[in-house]
């Protein structure tokens, strides 16, 4: 039976070959041969489907990868760069100055980092999104270039690259490709960030019908003092099917040369003080029609899309930057005798060090597994998983770069180290690209969305009372009791887990099929207005992130055994390590999901802020008070 | 009966000794300064039990000693000590009713008789006179009444005089004395303690009443969640802006005052007063009337009556009718509307009943309150002013027609006399007349100014 395993899982690596080089030539060339293998898998997502309690294991196993070819050229690529950040780049100086030198700029042009997901055809790199979270992992070693970066191309022109009509890509990329024209991308205005209802930027089209005057301000812009070029998202008037006026969201390419364009002064931030962020404001800038993107009245879902496909790169660049921590620690930690001892042979902080490595496996996993799903062909929808891999490796980034600095005490205090730079430009990972708040509301509630159209019809008829339904459920929920094994495929004779992770595997299908009948009891319990019960929501975000995280790391470790990876039985000690641990978090708020608000704490955390938030102070009269 | 209780006392000689040295130590923690003075007493502790117990014929003969310019003290001695108290707080009352001469009252009495005889019935008295005097709210005053108390003689020494009532009436008159200062809401503190403990003992029923008290006045000291000011401010001004912000509540709302209270003297000689208009308005409440229909009016309505402790103030209202049910417009769903996740699930199924939370609460329909203001005089003139004024800020409020919806209510509690200021105390004619007389000053400084 094992040896049967063995060919099944060398068979399915053989085949993820396959699939993935395809992808690489997919997005290369504009027909696609062998697309005949599969395609009508692409409509099955993996993480909507663990809401249901299934494992669409054909997605996530097994583990992405690219080809030989491909592997030499993303070395390539990656070797210059990597010799440029560690010797051009001087981040201690970019922090302190708070801007990016000009002859570093020109370095990036050069590599044609300006340019990594831009067709060959329009002069970029065009690098698939794998590759491209390749590079992401050597540029977010300086916070302030990997931001200015991101903001030109995973969001500022990434409008045109999506959306765009052949014409506009034609006269606009190659400029942008080239780092001549640098983007930005103009959503947020002074309201809020997420509210669509606060986009007050007005597109109003003149008489001539040929131009659109913008007028308005946006804030907090990523290169938005320098930007030659930006994706502006405002308000014009629609008329609607049923012919009535309305105010619809749409996106313009605005070049600066137009004119009517101001640029605030740069703000002043905690961290990657080397980007320029700052306000731009439009006083009746005109733009031609042919520059509205995809269509007049469609700016919200460009907005979308653009959102959503800009947040798998962090996972890579979160991993690519604790790597370098580890690194730097683990020397200092290695020589710095205490009580003539080494650092490193206390517990404590070989603790951080254990944290970091499997923080930094995780997030790789995570990412290059959602970017392989990206490149496969089809037009995939990875946005949650992209939403998941960003959650997940900003806040682990933020508890890894404290830990770092810890195991070096007041010194990684100090300017004289880059951790304090490190931990102040981290910080941003949690906050932009939509704070994880908003994020988790999205992993959840899409899901919930999916799973709810799924079952509506049997909760119904639960409720009604239909007997055989009821029994079913009955069944389950006995055979749950009684200890039933779980198996959902992973292992055994179908299995794509290597027998080595047979454990976590079998504790991942446990928490899945947990987690399906979670979700269904909630779908009963709360039905559409679970949407105000965000600390619900957060916990079933958080749950399923660790779901996607074990699969991620069950996944690659599998195909490392199975390839012979060098070290790979390190990885099978992280993905078993992090698997135990991950599970019984997740039994953890699975059993508080189940519990009502009195007993899992919700009631009193609301009664708590209730009460703070009235009096808009801290509540609690001074211990040192007295009454009489 | 007599006999045995001199007996008795002289057997307990013995047993006293310690306990009086533990008091006088106990005493002299806590207060050297008294504790001083009556060390000297208990150091001749059988002298100090003899003059209390002594025969009363011969120290009466024994001058007390007196201040020789205390002329009240005259009057005091000729006094049976069978005739009432009143009397003497209404002798010393006739020059003025204070702390001091209250204070000196007592101190006569206390000197007068060093056995303090007929000390139940004065100190009865001084608790009926108290707030004539003003000090019933003035706790080392109550002190003092305490003090009158003869130490030591009524502590119980045995079981037995522990089991029964010992010296009821006493203790009673204690108690009362207690009870006054709960009734006023005046903590005793731990000089009633050490007095209580020196006269009635541990476990009598005083030092019942004092636990007591103490056991439950800290526990409703700050019950009130919205307590006000013991001092309230005496300018209406700022008066009105307290109480506005009571009654709205709203962390957000903002205090206008569109009129300081001033007095101007026109050209043809006459004295015209400007009332104070001092008004308020949130936030939300600016949103709501912005998105009023200017085709429903709004009414200005009023005086409605405010107590803060014993005063009364009035404030007018600028309130709409509720909406009809045709004319509310549900806030449609856009699904346009947040850029990172839906806002709305598109799902056919409900809450749970299991998991319904939510009261049965029937909502009666009010209209909304836009603003509120607070004048000294509410005739629709001044009332008017605070509109004009609220408009600056509410451009609607101009298309919208305004009804005054005004009451006489206040006139009529203001009676006759009042000239007519915007609160009035109830119950002391003299203080709210002080208060007249002092808003009028400010109004004269104001013109000065």
């Amino acid at each position: 039976m094992n040896i049967n395993r063995l060919i099944a899982l060398s068979k399915s690596v053989q085949f993820g070959k396959i699939l993935t080089s395809n992808a690489r030539h997919a997005t290369k060339e504009v027909t696609l041969p062998n697309r005949t293998i599969r395609t009508h898998a692409r409509n099955l997502a993996y993480a909507k489907d663990l809401f249901l309690g299934k494992v669409n294991k054909a997605e996530c196993f097994p583990y992405p990868e690219i080809g030989n070819e491909e592997l030499e050229e993303i070395n390539s690529f990656v070797a210059p760069v990597e010799k440029f950040f560690t010797e051009e780049v001087d981040s201690k100086r970019i922090d302190h100055e708070a801007k990016i030198p000009p002859e570093t700029l020109n370095g990036l042009k050069e590599l044609g980092l300006f340019g990594i997901q831009v067709p060959e055809e329009y002069g970029g790199l065009g690098l698939s999104n794998t590759m491209y979270a390749r590079l992401g992992e050597i540029i977010s070693l300086d916070g302030s270039i990997a931001v200015t970066l991101a903001a030109h191309q995973a969001i500022g022109l990434k409008g045109i690259l999506i959306a765009g009509s052949e014409e506009q890509k034609a006269k606009y990329l190659p400029k942008l490709a080239s780092g001549e024209h640098v983007a930005a991308f103009c959503l947020t205005e002074p309201g809020s960030g997420s509210d669509a209802a606060s986009i007050q930027t007005k597109a109003t089209l003149s008489e001539d019908r040929k131009t659109y005057l913008l007028n308005g301000s946006k804030i907090w812009i990523s290169n938005g003092g320098f930007a030659d070029l930006m994706t502006v998202f405002a308000r014009t008037e629609v008329v609607g099917e049923d012919g009535v006026k309305k105010d619809k969201i749409t996106a313009f390419i605005v070049e600066r040369a137009f004119g009517g364009i101001t640029s605030g002064k740069p703000e002043d931030k905690l961290g990657i003080r080397g980007s320029n962020t700052c306000e731009v404001s439009f006083d009746n800038c005109p733009v031609p029609v042919e520059n509205v993107i995809g269509e007049v009245g469609g700016g919200f879902k460009v907005a979308m899309n653009i959102l959503n496909s800009g947040r798998f790169s962090m996972g890579s660049a979160g991993s690519g930057m604790i790597k370098k921590l580890i690194e730097m620690t683990a020397e200092y930690a290695g020589s710095r005798k205490q009580f003539g001892k080494n650092l490193s042979e206390f517990g404590m902080i070989q603790e951080k060090f254990a944290v970091m490595a499997q923080n930094a496996f995780v997030m790789e996993s995570m990412a290059y597994l959602t970017a392989g799903m990206m490149d496969r062909p089809g037009v995939p929808d990875c946005s949650l998983e992209a939403a998941m891999v960003k959650v997940f490796s900003s806040e682990g980034g933020w508890i890894c770069v404290s830990e770092a600095l810890q195991v070096l005490g007041g010194l990684g205090y100090t300017k004289n180290y880059p951790y304090e730079r490190y931990l102040r430009d981290c910080r941003i990972l949690l906050i932009f690209e939509g704070t994880n708040e908003i994020l988790r509301m999205y992993i959840a509630l899409t899901g919930m969305q999916y799973a709810g159209k799924i079952l509506t019809g049997k909760i119904k008829e639960m409720k009604k009372g239909n007997v055989g339904v009821a029994l079913e459920m009955l069944g389950r929920k006995l055979g749950d009791a009684l200890g039933r094994k779980v198996d959902l495929g992973l292992t055994g004779m179908d299995g794509v887990v290597h027998p080595g992770l047979a454990d976590s595997a079998k504790k991942l299908e446990q928490n899945v099929a947990h987690f399906g009948s979670t979700v269904e009891n909630l779908l009963y319990r709360y039905g559409k207005t679970i949407v105000e019960e965000q600390l619900i929501l957060k916990r079933v975000a958080d749950v399923l992130i660790n779901l996607y995280a074990m699969t991620a790391v069950l996944s690659r470790s599998s195909r490392s055994i199975s390839i012979g990876l060098r070290n790979h039985d390190h990885e099978v000690l992280l993905a078993n390590t992090f698997c135990t641990d991950a599970f019984f978090k997740n039994n953890y708020w699975l059993t508080q999901l189940q519990r009502n608000s009195p007993e899992n704490q919700d009631e009193n955390i609301k009664k708590i802020a209730r009460e703070v938030l009235e009096k808009r102070t801290y509540v609690c009269s001074h211990p040192l008070d007295r009454t009489f | 009966m007599n006999c045995a209780r001199c007996l008795l006392r002289l057997q307990s000689v013995g047993f006293l000794a310690p306990s009086v040295r533990a008091a006088v130590q106990h005493a002299a923690l806590l207060q050297p300064a008294t504790a001083l003075s009556q060390i000297t007493v208990h150091n001749t502790r059988g002298q100090a039990l003899r003059r209390f117990h002594g025969s009363p014929g011969c120290y009466k003969s024994q001058p007390v000693p007196t201040d020789p310019g205390e002329e009240h003290e005259d009057i005091i001695k000729k006094d049976k000590s069978l005739i009432t108290h009143d009397d003497l707080f209404e002798r010393v009352a006739r020059e003025a009713k204070t702390k001091a001469t209250f204070n000196r009252v007592v101190d006569v009495f206390s000197k007068r008789d060093i056995r303090r005889r007929g000390h139940v019935e004065f100190i009865y008295a001084a608790l009926k006179k108290m707030p004539e005097f003003g000090v019933e709210r003035d706790l080392t005053v109550y002190n003092k009444l305490l003090d009158v108390f003869p130490k030591e003689v009524f502590v119980p020494r045995n079981f037995i005089q522990r089991m029964f009532n010992h010296y009821p009436r006493q203790q009673e008159c204690g108690v009362q004395l207690l009870e006054q200062m709960e009734n006023y809401g005046i903590m005793p503190n731990v000089e009633s303690k050490v007095l209580i403990v020196q006269i009635f003992g541990n476990k009598s029923h005083p030092m019942r009443k004092y636990q007591r008290i103490m056991y439950w006045f800290p526990k409703f000291k700050h019950a009130n969640p919205f307590p006000v000011p013991l001092q309230l401010p005496e300018d209406p001004v700022d008066l009105a802006r307290l109480s506005l912000n009571r009654i709205a509540n709203d962390l957000d709302a903002k205090v206008t005052v569109y009129q300081m209270p001033c007095t101007d003297i026109s050209e043809s000689g006459e004295e015209i007063t400007f009332p104070h208009v001092v008004g308020i308005q949130s936030p939300d409440q600016m949103e709501l009337l912005a998105k009023h229909n200017p085709n429903r009016p709004v009414f200005v309505e009023g005086p409605f009556p405010l107590w803060l402790r014993k005063i009364c103030v009035y404030y007018y209202i600028l309130r709409a009718d509720p909406l009809p049910p045709e004319e509310k417009v549900e806030e449609s769903y856009d699904p346009e509307r947040c850029f990172d996740y839906p806002l709305q699930l598109d799902l056919d199924l409900d809450r749970d009943m299991g998991d319904d939370d939510s009261f049965d609460v029937e909502d009666v329909d009010e209209g909304p309150v836009f603003a509120m203001c607070m004048t000294s005089q509410g005739d629709q003139a001044t009332l008017n002013q605070w509109i004009s004024g609220l408009q600056e800020t509410n451009p609607t409020l101009g298309r919208v027609p305004t009804l005054f919806r005004l009451e006489a209510g206040p006139r009529e509690l203001q009676g006759v006399a009042d000239p007519g200021p915007g609160y009035r105390e109830e119950g002391e004619e003299e203080a709210e007349t002080d208060i007249v007389v002092e808003e009028e000053h400010q109004r004269s400084q104001g013109v000065k100014q």
